[in-house]
């Protein structure tokens, strides 16, 4: 008698265990992914405006960059093929 | 002369040394063997070890508190009055030897913590003290204070980067959690069929040992099952040690080669403010649901925190290093005092080590089964050997699943991915402790 209660709370606790252990982490889940969400729609990274300025010049020089260096390739291989 | 000779040896430990704490000192350097030689869980296992072999010291009772120790040393007239304070009659024909037993039986036995008090103080006024190891266990755990703040360090270490990338992982570390609860059943069931005596409290300490983490099982038990707690913190640990052993051969047999060579989408960036705002929502969950889990997951969430707001490197340095290994050693020490020979050589240790490798197995087994589930509804891809990291054993379960894809698909790294369900599985168990603890304590 004793025994089969004893198996009746334990399986009680499973059910109510099992059960709030799912619970919670489906809510954190929920509010994980609203949490994501928001903050990806109203604070879309704070540090874009900080990133692009500093993009903008170094891209500008990798610009400069590019075409300075296209044309000494473009004049070696001129001179080489000579 | 000779007389003296024999009071030495009388006094010595090698006269005194019962088998119970012989068959201890083995036990002690077994698992020292384990952790130096086979480098199981080094960090804990050689100061449990150590700590065990010192409590089974014969006559130096380090484990052992003032009561206890006068119980088994102090002189009849004492031993008369500590038996008044206990409110217990001691038969003066019955011989010395009988009355230190029967008092150590009532200390041992569970009587109104006032009355161990009161024995406690007189065995103080007689000349006895607590054991060293007595005091390092009841400050550090008996206080709960030892696994919170290694709880603390490993939310300081712990990125949920992964986690937030893919929330929906964090149903593993749920699924994961049926090993505790299978277990617990387990042991129910044990002492229904009269193998063993286990009451339900004991149950729920032992089915914890399934989360895999290694400071709620000994928090849990702490709190439901003291007397228990020298085996489940050794089973514990062990087992995590053995988890790149037990997992693989559950892993491979639930899913089909093709099955563990799924790629997993790349995990997208996540951003700062999303890991400092993650804590914090966590810990506002906890307080509307279940403030009981508030302990373990507030400290968590307050390592986190200290780590992901960048403004506090010192603490969340001092966190996860200094303070979390200062820690370590105390808690190490103080369940060694708990493998006393009395208390841990029973039929009961036997049943909590064949249990808890249970409890490893359905953990396992049900994250990877959760994780197959979720593959055939979500549209995204997803590898069922990441289920099996939802047992928490942060990060060996996740290497685990790294290793076993690695075989099937030498180019599909899941290190990252299973790191999710991981951090999950802490969570998890944090959770399903929060609610024995509400439901037994």
């Amino acid at each position: 008698m004793q025994d089969s209660q004893l198996i009746n709370e334990g399986l009680a606790l499973m059910g109510l265990g099992m059960g709030f252990v799912f619970v919670f982490l489906t809510v954190l889940v929920g509010v994980t992914t609203l949490m994501s969400k928001t903050i990806g729609r109203f604070f879309p990274e704070p540090v874009a405006p900080d990133v692009r300025d500093s993009r903008a010049p170094a891209a500008r020089q990798d610009d400069d960059l590019t075409a300075v260096i296209s044309a000494a390739v473009h004049r070696y291989r001129r001179r080489h093929k000579r | 002369m000779s007389e003296k000779i024999l009071t030495l040896w009388y006094g010595s430990g090698l006269y005194n040394l019962t088998l119970g704490q012989g068959v201890m000192v083995l036990v002690g350097l077994l698992l020292l063997y384990l952790a130096i030689q086979k480098k199981f869980e080094p960090l804990l296992l050689v100061p449990i070890g150590f700590g065990g072999i010192l409590a089974n010291i014969p006559q130096a009772g380090l484990a052992l508190s003032a009561a206890e120790q006068a119980a088994h040393l102090a002189s009849p007239a004492l031993l008369e009055q500590m038996a008044q304070t206990l409110k217990l009659s001691l038969d003066p024909a019955a011989g010395i030897e009988a009355w230190r037993h029967s008092l150590s039986e009532v200390l041992h036995g569970d009587i109104s913590p006032a009355l161990v008090r009161a024995a406690n103080d007189v065995a103080m006024d007689g000349g006895y003290a607590h054991g060293m190891l007595y005091q390092f266990y009841s400050v550090a755990i008996a206080s709960g204070i030892a696994p919170l703040v290694i709880f603390m360090g490993v939310g300081a270490m712990t990125d949920f980067g992964p986690l937030l990338a893919n929330p929906r992982t964090l149903f593993l570390g749920a699924a994961a959690q049926f090993g505790i609860f299978a277990t617990l059943l387990g042991a129910v069931g044990m002492s229904a069929l009269g193998w063993m005596d286990f009451s339900l409290n004991q149950a729920a300490a032992i089915g914890i040992i399934g989360g895999a983490d290694g400071p709620t099982s000994i928090y849990v038990s702490s709190i439901l099952a003291p007397e228990l707690l020298g085996a489940i913190a050794v089973a514990s640990y062990s087992y995590m040690a053995l988890v790149p052993l037990i997992q693989p051969p559950i892993m491979k047999a639930l899913t089909s080669k093709r099955e563990r060579e799924i790629t997993m989408t790349q995990l997208r960036p996540v951003s700062k403010l999303e890991k400092i705002v993650f804590p914090i929502s966590l810990l506002i969950l906890v307080v509307l649901f279940l403030p009981d889990a508030a302990p373990l997951l507030g400290m968590f969430c307050f390592g986190n925190l200290m780590r992901e707001s960048g403004v506090v490197e010192r603490l969340s340095d001092t966190t996860q290093n200094a303070l979390i290994n200062i820690v370590t050693i105390f808690l190490g020490l103080s369940v060694g005092s708990k493998l006393i020979a009395e208390r841990f050589l029973a039929v009961e240790t036997l049943g909590i080590l064949a249990l808890g490798m249970v409890a490893f197995a359905i953990g396992t087994a049900c994250g990877v089964l959760m994780a197959k589930l979720m593959n055939t509804v979500s549209k995204m891809p997803i590898n069922p050997l990441i289920g099996s990291a939802g047992v928490s054993a942060v990060p060996m379960a996740a290497r685990v699943s790294n290793k076993v894809g690695l075989e099937s698909n030498p180019h599909n790294f899941l290190l990252m991915h299973a790191m999710g369900p991981n951090v999950a599985g802490v969570i998890g168990s944090a959770v399903a402790a929060g609610v024995m603890i509400k439901y037994l304590g």
